[in-house]
């Protein structure tokens, strides 16, 4: 039993390790001041902590404590501009993903109807598709179409990635809801009514899961972004980070919009771990 | 109240048969009990009473009045599921509620039925939790509240008590049956335990693969079963069901000869275990079998043998009766408490026990 719980501590200690030093080390090098950053070796904590690069990543100046300014990033539009269309990309895609796919799922889940299998299999079918493979089409499509460079274009392609795997999830979900439909129909709802006021309410975990996750893909989506937005008005934050690698470097400010990137999600994530554990610890079937 | 008929009902799924054929008239307060193994048809008979399956052919009646096409709410009915489903994430009080969402009841009147109902079945201090909040047996006293709050003409349970466990159940039985005799309401309850079956219904139906078997009298199923699967269904320790021959007299199998007339040819014999005498092996006429367990029960216990042709056969002994494994032993019937069934599985009525 001893043994068996350091071999469990162990293993946990080093999954902590393996999610948290790279968030550590992002960290430490947004926060080391330019001196610090040109030392070898670096230090391994920054001696004060000062929010410089994030002025500068968002175009201000900054006067660090030591005397000497930093100049705003020349990508602070690009960043800027990134999380602003990210922001509003993600949500709508949100929003459209949920309401396709929360009717789409309840239906494949608890409704019987013909060809539903082989249906199903082709709206799952996506999922399997790396997106690399539906780049080079979409690019000389949307090309003719006018979308490339547009946030409408990249709404409507990462729906094409979120709406299969969002189903995929919700589908599993709703089947494991306990047959209420029997006990609705007894107390004459209607269909819709039923899925309205009865169904959505009970299976508000599920959805908020859902939600979460497309807002995530959306948020996070970089090869289509990268081919189709990137350098545009319509870009999103991952590619506007990915633009300074091509430039002087800059650590403290990449690692800067790196922590930006990830705030809105860890968020997300925090306020909604309650139905997370809850959609996995609790027993839907009662 | 109402008295219930089913008119050459059917039922199926595809190619599939569930239901074939189905006549059954259930009358006005009884509690009918729908036994049968599971895949037998008596959960979709149910569900076509409640309206939640659309028959394929054939129609159903409520006082005579064709409701085979109104849809659940319309025909007045209450159902309570296996389980005792119930929607998880509404309090009890709004569950019961929503039970009356379709009558033109005055507020008072709805409050007064709930607090009513709720009284009856002793579930006042919890109403305001939620289902996933209570235990398995106050889940399945909300269930039957919700159903009796509508007051129904026809209660429709669907193993409401499969899900509990032993002791629980023997005491919602009776709570159960008590309930229906005093609200006088039409019930039919599914179940596949035989036991739940004897000991709730007025009359059992027994089905088996889409077709009813027999209906009748908890007596009359267990003590004239008109068929090879109801004998042998009813009953525990199970009857015991022998093949062999009829000829001249006697039944004949192997070394056992029971002296019944009848029509000759290939019957099953059935007799129960409280039925048969353990005899020598070599007692002339009787089964000779080895024996592979005795089990205790207490007020008796049963004695299991295997026959010479693999078979088990079961027989009640004395409480203090011993025996070794592997001793042999012979069986006797009582050829007065013998059945016999044709090759079809379906009773030969015109037997005669002869002593021997």
């Amino acid at each position: 039993m001893a043994k068996r719980s350091i071999f469990l501590y162990l293993a946990i200690a080093v999954a902590i390790v393996w999610s948290i030093f790279p968030i550590y080390w992002f960290c430490r090098m947004a926060f080391l001041t330019p001196n610090e950053i040109r030392l070898f070796p670096q230090p391994f904590m920054p001696q004060v902590f000062e929010f410089g690069t994030f002025y500068n990543i968002f175009g201000y100046d900054y006067e660090y404590a030591a005397g000497y300014v930093s100049g705003a990033s020349g990508q602070s539009n690009q960043i800027i501009r990134g999380v602003l269309n990210g922001l509003f990309i993600s949500s709508i895609v949100t929003v459209i993903t949920l309401l396709i796919v929360v009717p789409l799922a309840y239906v494949f889940a608890r409704m019987e109807f013909r060809h539903k299998q082989k249906l199903l299999f082709a709206v799952l079918l996506a999922v399997a598709l790396p997106p690399v493979s539906t780049l080079i089409p979409f690019y000389s499509m949307y090309v003719q179409l006018g979308l490339n460079g547009t946030r409408f274009g990249l709404i409507v392609v990462t729906l094409t990635i979120t709406v299969p795997f969002v189903a995929w999830m919700l589908i599993g979900y709703f089947r494991n809801l306990p047959p209420i439909e029997r006990l609705a129909r007894i107390d004459g709802y209607s269909r819709t009514s039923c899925l309205l006021t009865l169904i959505l309410p009970l299976a508000k975990s599920g959805i908020a899961v859902a939600a979460v996750i497309a807002f995530l893909f959306s948020w996070n989506e970089y090869t289509y972004a990268l081919v189709l937005v990137n350098g545009t008005s319509a870009n999103t934050l991952p590619t506007a980070i990915s633009g300074f690698l091509g430039q002087y470097p800059e650590p403290g400010n990449l690692a800067a919009s790196v922590i930006v990137t990830i705030i809105p999600p860890a968020l997300f994530a925090y306020f909604l771990q309650r139905h997370v554990t809850e959609m996995s610890l609790v027993d839907p079937v009662r | 109240m109402a008295k219930i008929d089913l008119v050459k009902l059917r039922k199926t799924f595809g190619a599939y048969v569930a239901v074939e054929g189905l006549d059954l008239k259930i009358n006005d307060g009884e509690f009918l009990i729908m036994l049968g193994p599971s895949g037998c048809g008596k959960t979709t008979t149910l569900n076509m009473i409640a309206g939640l399956e659309a028959a394929s052919a054939g129609d159903i009646l409520f006082d005579n009045v064709n409701v085979t096409d109104l849809p659940p709410h319309e025909r007045n009915v209450a159902m309570v599921f296996q389980s005792s489903l119930l929607y998880p994430h509404i309090s009890v009080r709004r569950n019961i509620e929503t039970s009356l969402r379709h009558t033109t009841i005055s507020d008072a009147d709805r409050k007064r039925r709930i607090a009513e109902a709720a009284k009856m079945l002793e579930i006042e201090p919890f109403m305001d939790k939620l289902p996933g909040q209570l235990s398995g047996g106050q889940r399945q006293r909300v269930a039957t509240a919700k159903a009796i709050v509508r007051e129904p003409s026809v209660f429709l349970l669907d193993e409401p008590l499969s899900a509990l466990d032993a002791a629980l159940r023997l005491s919602l039985r009776s709570e159960l049956v008590n309930l229906q005799k005093r609200l006088g309401t039409t019930t039919v309850f599914v179940t596949h335990d035989q036991v739940e079956a004897m000991t709730m219904g007025d009359r059992i139906a027994v089905m088996n693969s889409g077709r009813l078997e027999q209906i009748g009298t908890p007596d009359e199923i267990y003590n004239s079963p008109s068929t090879v699967f109801v004998a042998g269904f009813l009953g525990s320790p199970p009857m015991n069901l022998l093949e062999g021959d009829l000829a001249g007299g006697f039944f004949r199998r192997g070394g056992l000869a029971v002296p019944i007339q009848g029509p000759g040819g290939k019957v099953t014999l059935g007799v129960r275990p409280q039925d048969v005498t353990v005899t020598e092996a070599t007692a002339p006429g009787a089964l000779p079998v080895t024996v592979y367990a005795v089990e205790h029960l207490g007020r008796e216990s049963v004695l299991i043998a295997d026959d010479d042709r693999g078979n088990k056969v079961r027989a009640l002994v004395a409480p203090g009766w011993h025996a070794r494994v592997g001793e042999k032993l012979g069986i006797m019937p009582d050829p007065a408490r013998c059945l016999l069934f044709d090759t079809n599985g379906a009773r030969i009525y015109e037997t005669v026990a002869r002593a021997a």
